[in-house]
């Protein structure tokens, strides 16, 4: 199998994921409901709540943002179960092609829909009154930070999903997986607001870091140690699910 | 090189349940193999051994000539595969399935749009191919399963129960399909639970039950073999002496019914009067007696039931007479 070739059969499996959109309108509002209903339950009515509209919309966006594309990571590891118990996977594998294509349609498949899932949620932010106060470059430092995350979460996701004996029980282990990382987070609640084990844990949580520096990167204020930690966090998570992942990925399409 | 199916004493464990044990295949090149057998009977896991799905724990098979667990790229290169359930992409209509399979097996666009086009019109999907295949009813979802493995036009073809739970009327559909493809001078190893479908595609068929063989042949063999007819007779009294007459003439143990009806296979057509004769001399009367040939379910049954070795000498037998004519 040469590179060319691979290459060739991973663009046409993420052709094979991302042409459902276009095909059906059902799906392609279902991914886009997602982030403009987030915004409008948190940003909106909390914002309402507190009485400091867009003081609330400056702060609570960038939070949103990420527990959008936190739960939209679990796409990875449904697909790729659904793949195998409908006997997709089999067909690919009884064909003469890379062994590597249909992971490699997936993630790609994937990052495409989260950059398109972030590109809505800022622009519906920006209807509900949500600024970018930095420069471009801090902007985009910050989106880019967001996607390589969802991305090393998104190989924790496909490890799960190649692991799982149906996709049903794929969507419980990702939920039990995402619950405590997202809302045990600063994404949307100061730590100071806390009671204690929660705060303990918030303050380690990768999340709480991811999304302080958003809100940092997005709207002003001291970037601090957070970015450097998200990274740092990205590396580890990255190094560690990338191996683990490919070699249930091999185990299963040997 | 040739388009044949071979495969040694092929073994899979599950556990500790033996799923097969010790299976022999072999498929000519151009004909087609029939394997026969009822659900749990080991069918799906041989063709997935043989597509390369999953390795033997015992035992060696050869795909096109190449070894399926030491050289499976190669074998891939060849075959065609539909599975026992149509594993068809929901999401992506029935041409851009075919569109997806033609790309990664290299075609250009075009000519993976060609090859689409064609199979739509072969598989008789022109109304469907532009709606998502989840829509697809089961009769339509297997046709262009089917159509999806033929895209590379494989000179080997596993197709694992094709028809099941299809109608009759969709099933012929798919037969003739099938004979399609035979006259294409494709190899096709089928597996079935229909005796009738073994017969209609068929040019050998190998019995599997439990993960062994228990018969193999020919259609005609296999049908002639099981489906003996049987000699049945209500006699109105002694039904003892009558059973008793009845073995002595034929050399076989009759089967008693709780209707009081008692059967006994007839091999030799001189047998059922001579018997009636021999009842006659010995007053019974019987109210009922007739000559009947099972049906092929009934044939199938039988098969399934009888002691192996019985039928295994038997087809040996046959297939030394066809080695020798
Ligand atoms: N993946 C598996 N795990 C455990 N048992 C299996 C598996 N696949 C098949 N079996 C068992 O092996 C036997 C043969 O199954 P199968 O090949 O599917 O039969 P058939 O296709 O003839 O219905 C059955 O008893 C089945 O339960
Ligand atoms: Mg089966």
């Amino acid at each position: 199998m040469t590179a060319r070739n691979t290459f060739a059969q991973g663009m046409t499996l993420t052709w094979r994921s991302l042409v459902p959109l276009r095909n059906q309108p059902g799906e392609l509002i279902q991914l886009l409901l997602q982030p403009i209903f987030m915004i409008v339950i948190f940003v909106v009515v909390f914002g309402a709540m507190s009485g400091d509209q867009s003081g609330a919309v400056q702060r609570l966006l960038p939070g949103v943002l990420t527990q959008v594309a936190l739960t939209q990571t679990i796409t990875t590891g449904l697909r790729l179960a659904e793949d195998i118990g409908n006997g997709v996977f089999d067909r690919f594998r009884s064909m003469p092609i890379a062994r590597s294509a249909p992971l490699m349609g997936r993630i790609l498949a994937d990052t495409a829909t989260m950059t398109l899932t972030v590109a809505v949620a800022l622009l519906v932010g920006s209807v509900v009154g949500f600024r970018i106060r930095t420069s471009p470059l801090e902007a985009l430092g910050g989106v880019a930070l967001l996607l390589a995350f969802t991305l090393a979460l998104g190989w924790v996701s496909a490890w799960l999903g190649l692991r799982a004996r149906s996709a049903a029980s794929m969507q419980g282990l990702a939920t039990a997986v995402l619950l405590p990382l997202s809302f045990g987070s600063t994404a949307l609640i100061p730590a100071a607001n806390m009671p204690g084990a929660l705060q303990w844990w918030a303050r380690l949580n990768p999340v709480s870091h991811l999304a302080d520096s958003l809100r940092s990167l997005f709207t002003g204020g001291p970037v601090g140690a957070n970015v450097w930690i998200t990274l740092g966090w990205i590396v580890a998570i990255t190094a560690c699910f990338v191996p683990l992942a490919v070699r249930t990925y091999a185990r299963r399409i040997r | 090189m040739s388009n044949t199916i071979e495969a040694e004493g092929l073994v899979k464990r599950y556990g500790d349940k033996t799923a097969l044990d010790g299976v022999d295949l072999e498929a000519r090149a151009g004909s087609v193999l029939g394997v026969l057998g009822p659900n749990g009977a080991g069918k799906t896991t041989a063709v997935r051994i043989l597509a390369t799905l999953v390795g033997p724990d015992g035992g060696v098979a050869r795909v096109g000539g190449h070894d399926v667990t030491r050289e499976p790229a190669k074998v891939r290169e060849l075959i065609g595969l539909t599975g026992q359930y149509a594993s068809v992409d929901e999401k992506l209509t029935g041409r851009q399935n075919l569109m997806m399979i033609g790309r990664l097996l290299g075609l250009g666009r075009a000519p993976a749009r060609a090859r689409a086009e064609d199979l739509i019109g072969r598989f008789g999907l022109q109304n469907a191919a532009d709606r998502a295949a989840q829509t697809y009813s089961g009769g339509m979802r297997r046709r262009l399963d089917l159509a999806v493995s033929l895209v590379g036009e494989p000179s080997i073809i596993f197709m694992d129960e094709p028809t099941t739970g299809l109608d009759p009327q969709v099933r012929a559909e798919l037969w003739t399909v099938v004979r399609e493809q035979i006259a294409r001078g494709a190899t096709v190893l089928l597996t079935t639970q229909y005796l009738e479908e073994a017969d209609q595609l068929a040019d050998e068929i190998v019995l599997i039950d439990r993960g062994k063989v228990s018969a193999r042949g020919t259609p005609d063999e296999l049908k002639a073999r099981a489906g003996d007819r049987r000699l049945e007779i209500r006699p109105e009294h002694d039904a003892e002496k009558a059973e008793r007459i009845l073995a002595e003439v034929t050399g076989l143990r009759p089967h008693r019914g709780e209707n009081g009806v008692i059967s006994v296979p007839v091999l030799d057509p001189a047998l059922p009067p001579a018997a009636l004769r021999r009842l006659d001399d010995a007053g019974i009367v019987l109210t009922e007696h007739a000559l009947r040939r099972p049906t092929l379910d009934e044939a199938f049954l039988a098969l399934v039931a009888a002691p192996a070795e019985g039928l295994t000498d038997h087809t040996a037998a046959n297939a030394a007479e066809r080695r020798s004519a």
